[in-house]
């Protein structure tokens, strides 16, 4: 038997891209929010141990956040891609 | 009729993270090991640190136990739960994608930084508890969104049931956030400080511990794996669980008596004696509850026992399963206060977490990663049956030479400790025991290397089944799955 009324996400239709997208964005936010505080954190650090989680925190997520950027844009030229494909066919 | 007829399309599952996770536990799998055989290579030779102090005993020796258990053990579950809740949900993981990233990068980069503050010599000192504050913290940040991405999916399920498999790893997940969230309330010294004022002293601080500690080893380690087992034991043998009931019965009790044992820790300390004897109580019942996991993991197998002799990953399950069982009975009898008296403090103790983290905790994780390997890299079949019974063979002949030469060590340790003369006086003095334990820290050292040695083999034969071209979909066809009469490969655990 199969739940009717929980099917959100199941087939990534637009729904599913949609929450791809809001993802991405409050993720990335957060994690940019983590990394600033990474850089306060080793910007006042009393011993090497902060010092280092700070700046390998804002390390992290700038490297996190350039991965989300790659990611969103290699899903939008794949979109484009696609688009035109179509074009073409028809 | 096929499944998908029965069932409808099937989801998009995020497979991608799991592999993410899969290729990580093989990693700190294989570091985890190397960093346990070189301190038990400093046990015997002490010299082998070379004065350097950041490879002291002292400083890797969390290095290698939360390599072990958070690292090798939570990135396994990580894997598996996330691939099992998808599954047995029929739904994509709730989230997006760029959360489960999140999920994978962070709880990595925790582990990263975890173990560089080790080898700096930083530490809160409390057993599988090391990480200082800020780390945990973070810790606690991937743990929420963890939580919130395998409840998520639970939420929008298409099956009605929830799986059994889902209940375990749901109680590991709600009981490890409260356990860190409670042995580690401090104070930091300053903001800017890794530094901090545990919140709890003396005895307090102590009991707190071992009721994180010893839930650690009942959640993380047993219930979170158990989880493994209901799901992958029956997709290996194709075969539904033994009892579903029992499943239940044994998760409820598992789950309400685990959670009062850690006080066994403590025999003939300043805790109050009732405490101790509640704690040592409460160790014995779990005989009940675990053995029922162990009896109705062994019983799936019912009328498909031949597959042990043609399939080594369902051995590596099916023997985890029996190591499961042993270390299970072995921790109760260890928790009554007169054997304790003897064990406490001696390697009897390390011999009985490596029975549960090597022939339980690491053989489930291997049998789950050989099944999971060509799945998730859409590849017909592993790459060499024979290496992973050559694998399955090296591990447990390891394994062997571990147990038995700490239960000689441990016993002998402690009734050297305990003897005295006809005056009243000890009779050794504790370098005497140190000196007589010396040749079997070696056998210990090379049931460790053959260990490693064995899961070397496990990623060559893993890398090997996602690049070597005769494992591709098109080279061979897949053999037909022998399944019992009007049951489909989705119907079992829990699909």
């Amino acid at each position: 038997m199969v739940r009717p009324q929980a099917d959100s996400g199941r087939y990534m239709g637009e729904q599913g891209k949609s929450m791809e997208e809001t993802s991405e964005f409050l993720t990335g936010g957060f994690v940019a929010v983590l990394g600033l505080i990474g850089l306060l954190l080793a910007s006042g650090a009393l011993d090497d141990e902060m010092y280092l989680f700070g700046f390998s925190l804002a390390g992290f997520a700038l490297a996190f956040n350039a991965m989300l950027i790659r990611r969103h844009h290699n899903r939008v030229d794949a979109a484009r891609a696609l688009a035109k494909a179509a074009v073409r066919h028809d | 009729m096929t499944d998908a007829a029965v069932l409808g399309p099937m989801p998009v599952y995020n497979e991608a993270i799991v592999r993410k996770f899969t290729i990580a536990t093989m990693f700190w799998g294989v570091l985890a090991f190397l960093v346990g055989c070189t301190i038990a290579a400093e046990l015997c030779w002490p010299g082998l640190s070379f004065g350097v102090s950041f490879l002291n005993f002292g400083r890797l020796r969390p290095v290698h136990t939360s390599a072990a258990i958070f690292a090798f053990g939570g990135n396994a579950l990580f894997a598996t739960s996330l691939y099992v809740v998808q599954r047995t949900c029929r739904a994509r993981l709730w989230g997006g994608e760029a959360l489960a990233e999140f999920l994978f990068w962070g709880y990595n980069f925790f582990i990263v930084q975890a173990a560089l503050s080790y080898v700096m010599g930083y530490s809160r000192g409390q057993e599988y508890s090391e990480p200082t504050w800020h780390l945990t913290l973070f810790l606690v940040i991937v743990w929420v969104c963890y939580a919130a991405v395998f409840i998520g999916t639970l939420a929008r399920r298409a099956e009605p049931h929830i799986y059994v498999a889902n209940w375990f790893y749901l109680a590991f997940i709600l009981t490890v956030a409260i356990l860190v969230l409670v042995n580690n309330a401090a104070l930091p010294v300053s903001m800017y400080s890794s530094r901090e004022y545990v919140a709890y002293g003396g005895v307090q601080n102590a009991l707190i511990q071992w009721w994180y500690g010893h839930n650690a080893v009942g959640f993380f380690l047993t219930a979170a794996f158990l989880g493994m087992m209901y799901y992958f034991i029956p997709k290996q043998a194709n075969r539904p669980i033994y009892s579903y009931r029992l499943s239940i019965v044994h998760f409820w009790s598992l789950i309400f008596m685990y959670i009062w044992a850690g006080p066994h820790h403590l025999h003939y300390t300043s805790l109050p004696d009732w405490t101790q004897t509640l704690g040592m109580a409460f160790s014995i019942m779990l005989w009940m509850p675990s053995w029922g996991g162990m009896i109705n993991g062994l019983m799936t197998l019912s009328g498909a026992w031949d597959k042990l002799r043609s399939d080594p990953a369902l051995r590596f399950s099916v023997t985890a399963v029996g190591f499961y069982g042993m270390s299970t009975f072995e921790g109760p009898v260890m928790s009554i206060r007169d054997v304790n008296a003897l064990a406490h403090y001696t390697d009897w103790v390390i011999g009985h977490v490596h029975s549960g983290a090597l022939g339980w905790v690491a053989f489930i994780t291997f049998g789950a990663m050989y099944y999971l390997v060509p799945v998730l890299w859409h590849r017909t079949k592993l790459y060499s049956v024979k290496l992973v019974a050559w694998h399955y063979w090296i591990a447990t002949l390891g394994i062997v030479f571990y147990m038995t030469s700490m239960w000689v060590a441990g016993i002998m340790q402690g009734l050297m400790w305990r003897a005295y003369d006809q005056f009243g006086f000890l009779q050794y003095s504790f370098v005497d025991s140190v000196a007589a334990v010396h040749p079997y820290y070696i056998i210990r050292l090379l049931g460790g290397l053959m260990f490693l040695a064995g899961a070397l083999i496990m990623v060559f034969n893993l890398i090997m089944t996602v690049k070597s071209p005769s494992t591709a979909p098109g080279a061979l066809a897949v053999p037909p799955r022998n399944l019992p009469s009007g049951l489909t490969g989705a119907v079992l655990a829990g699909e």
